[in-house]
């Protein structure tokens, strides 16, 4: 009985022992994300692109993809450009939906939408990793900065993925 | 409509007004220890390397955001406050960061370059509602203090910080924020390429400033003749 005993609790350490071990070494050394430029005609304020940007870097920041999160425009040592990356981005399309819609049909009907373009480039040679293309939706009832905010998120996650399917490395 | 009655109605219209213009007052929030917050960088940021030793000195810092109420940053809940206006905490951010990588000058005279900081934005900006927006923006005249050619970039530096409930833990958050905003505005600056390019621009070393007068071009009739292939 108490060999069993220490054995569940052998078992039990080795099992929470991951869970204490040092964080991975990060893909990229650096990542820099540029303010996103948008498509002439888009009915979007120029705070949209400034809270896109804030949004899309704490996003960044969250989900660890590269040691540093620097700001556009900040100079990278020669030695970490191969292992950093950038983003840049266009915004495409903007629908700025329709309250009524959604009030009076729903199943998001006239809800907000969003298309943007990314390209991951490497900043050393500036070749694209990946360029994936996000497309967010939201009530028309919510601020439009909400879209920002999910943009953000999505443009996140689908470079992750991306960099996933890929097999992308530093 | 008698003379009573007139009065009677001012009298209720002046007490509606002073009752409207008691709560305008009540709402305005009013600068106290508890509700002011204290920011600064929690640590220097380090300026980039360039081609020669530098010295900078940051000469005037003027705000230019045409806020009125530069010192309060979030007005619901008693409002939060700085201990400090933008002006004081920008030129005392820049001059620690250039002060601790021994890149401050003593004065005017003795730099290379001067730094004329243009305020534009310091504090929160309008969020989706689901979060704070800290954002600090500026311009900065770079001037040879030796040529007296200058060129202004810009500079800015955003933070996302979570709402929170209570008001100790909203004003850490917004504290946060600001602080992470403010960092990211000099790291923006100090860092940048914006004043990579502008140094190598001004900096014109003092033996290539003007070229002698016998190195001007010859005039036309001296110019060897084109050369003919048929």
């Amino acid at each position: 009985m108490r060999v069993m005993r220490v054995a569940m609790t052998i078992a039990l350490l080795a099992a929470a022992l991951p869970g204490f071990a040092k964080d991975p070494e990060h893909q990229y050394k650096t990542v820099e994300a540029k303010h996103f430029t948008k498509v002439e005609g888009l009915e979007l304020s120029p705070e949209f692109t400034d809270y896109l940007y804030a949004e899309l870097r704490a996003e960044l920041t969250k989900a660890k993809l590269a040691g540093q999160v620097i700001g556009e425009g900040e100079v990278v040592d020669e030695a970490d450009a191969p292992a950093s990356i950038t983003i840049e981005g266009s915004i495409t399309e903007y629908k700025k939906g329709s309250v009524v819609k959604d009030v009076l049909i729903g199943y998001t009907a006239g809800w907000r939408s969003l298309k943007v373009e990314t390209t991951i480039k490497r900043r050393s040679d500036q070749k694209i990793i990946v360029s994936p293309q996000i497309h967010v939706r939201a009530s028309p009832r919510w601020k439009d900065k909400v879209l920002a905010k999910e943009a953000a998120h999505e443009i996140v996650k689908e470079i992750k993925k991306a960099l996933k399917e890929n097999g992308t490395g530093a | 409509m008698s003379a009573g009655k007139i009065l009677e109605k001012l009298g209720g219209a002046l007490f509606f007004s002073g009752m409207v213009c008691l709560a305008a007052w009540a709402d305005d929030p009013k600068p106290k220890p508890e509700n002011t917050v204290h920011v600064e960088l929690t640590e220097p940021v380090k300026p980039q390397a360039f081609g020669r030793p530098l010295k900078f000195f940051v000469g005037e810092v003027t705000d230019r955001s045409g806020n009125a109420q530069p010192m309060l940053v979030l007005k619901p809940r008693g409002g939060i406050f700085l201990d400090r206006t933008p002006v004081e905490i920008t030129r005392e951010g820049l001059t620690n960061c250039l002060k601790s990588a021994g890149m401050l000058a003593a004065d005017r005279e003795s730099a290379d370059f001067v730094l004329n900081v243009y305020l534009f934005h310091f504090g929160l900006s309008d969020s989706s509602g689901m979060d704070f927006f800290g954002k600090v923006e500026f311009a900065v005249m770079v001037k040879n203090a030796k040529t007296g050619k200058s060129q202004q970039i810009q500079a800015a530096g955003t933070s996302i910080a979570g709402l929170a409930v209570r008001k100790k833990n909203i004003q850490k958050n917004v504290l946060e924020d600001i602080n992470k905003a403010f960092e990211d505005a000099v790291r923006s600056l100090l860092r940048g390429e914006k004043l990579r390019d502008a140094v190598k621009a001004l900096d014109v070393p003092a033996e290539t400033k003007a070229p002698p007068a016998e190195a001007a071009p010859p005039p036309a009739a001296e110019k060897p003749p084109a050369h003919r292939w048929n």
